[in-house]
């Protein structure tokens, strides 16, 4: 802690020693200027997008990915900046986007109602029920039902990360849990589909595509970076990162490191849980693939491709994958499928910090005059370093028996 | 109630072993060579595509069997040497690798032979089946699973624990360097340890092809169903894959029974969560004084 000085001290006059001056480590500044304009440019770009732009696709496009930008960076924090590998992100995203499409659905069943003249959800008549289940007439209440949706997946993760990091199971335990986990919901969904649609999703309950829903959007977009950038930059963020380097180490500095896990978690799982309320209300079609594995997955590799442990990364990551799949997968066909898993061994043979990341490497290059090989190696270790925590326990030792 | 309960407790063995075909090449690529391999169960499907093939030119599982190790074996090496060498020091990493793996095979096989299912038959001698304590009907085929997973365990032990390459095996898995010293071409054994894991899910696709419809999408749900075995039973255990199959094989039929499928599914879960908590190793997981 001593070697981070603010800008204030760092303006001092230079110290006798100059190896022990280069040490110094100068925390960045919250917003650097050239963000601050880019951003500012990014957003009024999108936001204005429905006056210049005349492609529809491309509009419902934009508002989509920005929903993927989130979930992506949910994982990012945990997964980037915590290292909790979590293979079961869409849980939350799901249930966030089940609350608000089951909500609007029934209310729109109000004004719209079914062939036979029942005022509840179509897909409940085909599954025989007779009327509105009373333990759902709460959704009726819209603002209710956000608010369900944003909350209930945050407990889920709470219980979720008290039973599970409290025991220090994390690591690839973690990983097949929250699999299973998802791999449960998506099964529930399509079993109960009396109630959630099944195999058809929820369908056809009015689109909010509109301007101000993708201003919206972007805003909770911007207010999550914010909050993020704000997160992984105070002193908590120091601390999960050095979970994520060495959670071993950060026990012995006396940090509760369960606690930390258990906080991210539940950060994350309310930013995925906003970006699946978000998403329902912008397409206007959920399904149970929204909850599934595949799509959990799908944000891992966003954030990886774009680059972990940056901020920026999974919004560029959902951006270039998806928007290569809307635009290619019609040409390539199942081609692209292939491309995409050729994109997954890419990113972790040869490009490992992701697009953001490596673009940093450069600029640490250009800007430290170090050889690109020198950044990389350094990048190689600090990915060698996480990896070491991957068994509850720490790393196996070395003279582990096998039986 | 009581008595088709027990009867569900003996029909319960069939899906005990086939968790443990399933799981036992996983125990191998996971347990020994360190590798979260989520391409296993697009390995198995591989496997059951290969039965597929070999019943349409004319053989049955049995003849399937050594192709599909074989086949599946060669496409583990390969694997191996071209993406998992350069991660073993990653092991979350190779996680994402091999799932970029499970897609190209995927897609590839979609592209080879079709999105249509394929049905592979059970051998002549091995239909039918008898009865057990008067009422459950007992496919022949059910306990020539219980007898292949019998024998898959006895396979595994005798190559990890009896052979010379097993020795070398286990010398690498202790001390690397040192075995090194001694002589041992290390990356060899790597490589063959693998293949050999694949090999053995190339053996499960072959053996549960006939029970289930084969398809691209078929393996995932076996992958998920082997990790929760090996995350249950202990990583690099033997007794931990028959310990969590067993425990998880038992009650999801039970209580899927009792219940209906989804809700044993989530019990189940909860259960493997609870004991995971108590155990974070698995049950016959490796523990160190402390």
């Amino acid at each position: 802690m001593a070697e981070i000085v603010r800008d204030k001290a760092d303006r001092a006059p230079a110290q006798k020693n100059p190896a022990r001056a280069k040490r110094r480590y100068r925390a960045p500044t919250f917003l650097p200027l050239w963000a601050l304009i880019g951003g500012v440019i990014v957003v009024a770009l999108i936001g204005s997008y429905p006056y210049y732009g005349t492609n529809a696709y491309v509009l419902s496009l934009l508002g989509k990915f920005l929903c993927f930008a989130l979930f992506a960076l949910s994982i990012d924090l945990i997964w980037g900046f915590t290292g909790i590998l979590s293979l079961g992100q869409a849980v939350y995203f799901g249930i966030g986007a089940y609350f608000v499409a089951l909500s609007l659905k029934i209310n729109y069943a109000m004004d719209h109602p079914t062939r036979y003249g029942g005022k509840f959800p179509d897909f409940m008549e085909w599954n025989g029920l007779t009327g509105l289940p009373s333990f759902m007439t709460p959704l009726t209440n819209t603002p209710f039902a956000v608010l369900c949706a944003l909350v209930v997946p945050t407990l889920l993760a709470l219980l979720f990360g008290v039973i599970t990091f409290k025991r220090h199971i994390y690591g690839v335990y973690c990983a097949v849990i929250t699999l299973a986990e998802s791999l449960i919901l998506q099964d529930a969904i399509i079993e109960y589909q009396a109630y959630t649609g099944g195999f058809n999703g929820i369908t056809d309950y009015g689109s909010y595509a509109t301007p101000a829903l993708l201003w919206f959007i972007l805003a909770v977009c911007v207010v999550f970076l914010i909050v993020s950038r704000a997160l992984t930059h105070s002193r908590v963020g120091t601390v999960l990162k050095s979970i994520r380097d060495n959670d071993v180490r950060a026990e012995f500095m006396g940090y509760n490191v369960a606690n930390y896990r258990i906080f991210v978690f539940c950060v994350s799982a309310f930013m995925a849980a906003a970006a699946g309320a978000l998403y329902a209300a912008w397409v206007g079609i959920i399904s149970y693939l929204d909850a599934g594995p595949v799509f959990s997955i799908e944000g891992v590799i966003w954030t990886a491709v774009g680059g972990r442990g940056t901020l920026i990364g999974p919004f560029v990551g959902a951006f270039v994958v998806k928007g290569a799949e809307f635009f290619l997968s019609g040409a390539l066909a199942s081609w692209w499928q292939i491309i995409v898993g050729g994109l997954f061994i890419f990113v972790v043979l040869v490009m490992r910090d992701g697009i953001v990341g490596t673009i940093g490497n450069w600029l640490r290059k250009w800007r430290k005059g170090a050889t690109l090989e020198e950044v990389m190696e350094e990048s190689d270790q600090r990915a060698h370093d996480r990896q070491l925590d991957w068994q509850p326990g720490g790393p196996p030792p070395a003279d582990e028996p096998v039986r | 109630m009581l008595q088709s309960i027990i009867t569900q407790f003996l029909s319960g063995f069939s899906v005990v072993a086939i968790l443990v075909i399933a799981a036992i090449g996983l125990a191998i690529i996971f347990g020994v060579a360190g590798v979260i391999n989520m391409a296993h169960g697009e390995l198995i499907m591989v496997g059951a595509y290969t039965a597929a093939v070999v019943g349409k030119l004319g053989g049955n599982t049995f003849a399937a069997i050594p192709v599909a190790f074989v086949v599946v074996g060669l496409l583990g090496l390969v694997i191996e040497r071209g993406i998992i060498r350069w991660i073993y020091d990653r092991p979350l990493e190779t996680l994402l690798a091999t799932w970029g793996v499970g897609i190209i095979i995927q897609v590839l096989i979609k592209l080879i032979f079709g999105p249509e299912l394929y049905y592979v038959g059970a051998p002549k001698i091995l239909e039918g089946g008898f009865r057990v304590i008067g009422r459950l009907p007992f496919p022949y085929y059910r306990a020539f699973l219980i007898v292949m997973a019998v024998l898959l365990l006895l396979l595994v032990f005798y190559v990890i624990f009896k052979s010379d390459f097993g020795l070398k095996v286990r010398a690498v898995r202790r001390n690397r360097a040192i075995a090194g010293c001694l002589g041992i071409d290390t990356a060899r054994v790597d490589m063959t340890i693998f293949a050999f894991g694949c090999g053995l899910a190339g053996i499960a696709g072959a053996v549960l092809a006939p029970i289930k419809s084969v398809s691209t999408t078929m393996g995932f749900p076996y992958a998920v169903d082997s990790y929760m075995v090996l995350v249950l039973g202990g990583v690099g255990s033997l007794w931990g894959v028959l310990t969590g199959g067993a425990l998880i094989g038992e009650a999801e039929t039970i209580l899927s029974f009792v219940f209906n499928n989804v809700i044993g599914r989530l019990l189940v879960f909860l259960f493997i969560v609870i004991i995971i908590r108590v155990v974070p190793r698995g049950i016959f997981g490796y523990y160190e004084r402390r």
